[in-house]
């Protein structure tokens, strides 16, 4: 069954503009519910960039996305490429909410046997491109892709979910300076820019900045917009996909825990999550 | 007359840029391409030492200069690959397997991905020193599942190694190597690789040496040396490292006793342990010796030279025979 919306296959496969950004707010408040109800049976897990990143995952599945639930490995597709493949509750709860597994699947999150890995693993099927999480080589494997599409006249999109930690591979750059050299304006990376890596927040380990000229020196198109405005997200991504001849970047700024107030700019890479903790967490999301 | 002094391929032997050189693979490539629109070439800055550059030449708009970036390179081929392509990516051997082991795992290995990953200057064919001599690339891509690995003994063999590693649905490693300008086919055994099982080139019963690449027609030099002397050793070109015929391996070792291998690669991790795990597991108890890299690196030098102090040589393939014989149960 379609999530998307739509009344003929050709709109429900087009991800673009079939949701206002009111209704994909609801989404995203949709899918952070699920990350908490998804984590608390483990008591521990990616909750605070789960919740940090909901707003950027809802706005590019319901939002921009050409997808097609009914056959994920339909081959006008659109590519993305889950970089930082650990903040697999946030991804999941989307994959589910818009019709690409069934929401029944999320009970099975992180259980042994279960596709729904931690890491997130193609065991899961064709919705997940590749099998990412060692980190830095999403960007890799999207311009092998965006080349492929290229070459081969296929029109599909290829967009990259990149952390701010994540910078710190080389191989993101090797990536980045080939993307730029080949002309490749079929791609699109989105930083998840939390400002949080495994050991606490990202200036504490390497200066980050400045972020965005990094990139514009390397060719990319970049841009800066708030992770939480949906409008804005989207409007950037329309600016991307207008871009030509150079790739594009898109840096969101995202909040930790967003969403809900009692978790917000608790900085914990992998988050103890106790079911009182859950529970107040889930009735302020509740509330949205 | 003005003399060219650009030199595109700064591998080869300097007497060798007098003329025209040879480019098996480069020719086996355009061939295969030819045949199957998904093959596309992908190299790292390397076309003229990895004889892509006729790939280059030739259909230019399925090549990629990815530039000096392995890692990069082998995520691309990975994305490409899912899109339907078969890519072949190149550069030397140890930068296309040790330099990015990880992204072979997982974008290659894991996913299955139908990504043929060859490399050039297997083990001591170079004379760039330690940092270019790939002695562990066959034991770093023997430990990755779903993975094949190939490598041709004479240039005769290289056509047939390119068409086998495309018949594979999936990862394959080509141990390849430049051949020399006098180097001829026919050195280490038939052409034909298909099936993957070992070539025995010479039969006996008297002990047995499996050797692979280069050091094949060293071995068949050391078993000639031996029959002269009276004794039958069999020979056998093990031309698909992985999966190994351990039947094959098994046969020859119960019916020979002594069994050496020989290989231009590290010891550890390569045919000698492949040999070696199989013969355990058969439960075939050979004498058993390794010539290879003996847990060291190598300094620089020449082919020639590097062979013989590490003991890659008819001697040094004789005195591990004479080993072998003195492990052997009884």
């Amino acid at each position: 069954m379609r999530t998307g919306g739509g009344n003929t296959p050709e709109l429900a496969r087009d991800g673009r503009r079939q949701m206002g950004p009111e209704e994909i707010a609801r989404k995203a408040a949709a899918i952070r519910r699920h990350v908490i109800r998804m984590i608390a049976p483990r008591g521990q897990g990616y909750v605070a960039q789960g919740l940090g990143a909901a707003d950027l995952f809802a706005a590019l599945y319901f939002g921009e996305l050409t997808l097609e639930p009914s056959d994920p490995a339909w081959p006008g597709r659109d590519r993305f490429y889950l970089s930082t493949a650990h903040n697999s509750a946030v991804f999941h709860a989307t994959l589910a909410e818009r019709g690409l597994i069934p929401l029944s699947a999320l009970d099975d999150y992180c259980h042994d046997g279960s596709t729904l890995e931690i890491n997130v693993s193609e065991r899961l099927g064709p919705a997940v491109e590749a099998t990412l999480g060692s980190l830095g080589q999403g960007p890799s494997v999207a311009v092998g892709a965006a080349l492929a599409a290229r070459r081969r006249g296929d029109g599909y999109r290829c967009y990259v979910m990149l952390g701010d930690g994540e910078m710190q591979e080389g191989q993101v750059w090797e990536a980045a300076m080939a993307a730029a050299s080949f002309k490749l304006d079929n791609l699109c990376v989105v930083i998840d820019m939390n400002w949080m890596q495994v050991e606490g927040h990202t200036d504490a380990v390497h200066a980050m900045a400045p972020v965005a000229d990094k990139w514009r020196a390397f060719g990319w198109a970049a841009e800066e917009v708030d992770g939480h405005d949906i409008a804005g997200i989207l409007a950037a991504l329309d600016r991307a996909r207008a871009t030509k001849g150079r790739p594009s970047v898109i840096i969101a700024e995202t909040l930790v825990g967003k969403g809900a107030p009692s978790l917000e700019g608790i900085r914990s890479h992998n988050m103890r999550l106790p079911p009182d903790v859950a529970a107040k967490a889930l009735a302020e999301l509740e509330g949205v | 007359m003005t003399v060219d002094l650009a030199v595109t391929d700064f591998t080869a032997a300097p007497a060798a840029t007098q003329g025209a050189l040879p480019r098996p693979y480069g020719e086996a490539l355009v061939e295969l391409a030819r045949q199957r629109p998904e093959v596309v070439c992908i190299g790292a800055d390397l076309s003229g030492a990895t004889e892509t550059d006729l790939f280059r030449d030739t259909l230019p708009d399925r090549f990629v200069n990815i530039g000096i970036a392995e890692a990069n390179m082998v995520g691309a081929a990975a994305g490409m690959a899912r899109a339907g392509d078969m890519p072949f990516i190149h550069s030397f051997s140890v930068f296309v397997t040790r330099r990015c082991y990880d992204q072979i795992a997982m974008q290659v290995a894991y996913p299955r991905t139908n990504v043929k990953i060859v490399g050039f200057l297997p083990g001591l064919t170079t004379l760039l020193g330690v940092t270019h001599q790939a002695i562990d690339d066959v034991a770093l891509m023997r430990a990755l599942p779903n993975m094949t690995i190939i490598e041709p003994g004479d240039p005769g063999q290289i056509r047939d190694a390119v068409r086998e590693a495309a018949a594979i649905r999936g990862p394959v490693y080509l141990r390849m190597r430049r051949p020399e300008a006098w180097e001829t086919a026919g050195t280490a055994g038939p052409a034909d690789l298909s099936g993957g099982s070992p070539h025995l080139l010479r039969d006996g019963d008297e002990g047995a040496i499996l050797a692979a690449g280069l050091i094949v027609p060293v071995a068949l030099q050391a078993a000639d040396a031996l029959a002269a002397r009276g004794r039958r050793v069999a020979v056998a070109n093990v031309h698909r490292l992985k999966p190994l015929d351990t039947g094959f391996v098994a046969d020859l070792a119960r019916r020979c006793g002594s069994v050496v291998t020989a290989e231009n690669h590290s010891v550890i991790g390569g045919l000698g342990s492949a040999v070696a795990e199989a013969l355990m597991e058969s439960g075939v108890h050979a004498g058993f010796a390794r010539v290879g890299l003996q847990d060291c690196f190598a300094q620089g030098g020449s082919t020639p030279y590097l062979f013989k102090t590490y003991g890659l040589s008819v001697e040094g393939i004789l005195a591990a025979l004479e080993k072998a014989d003195a492990r052997r149960d009884g």
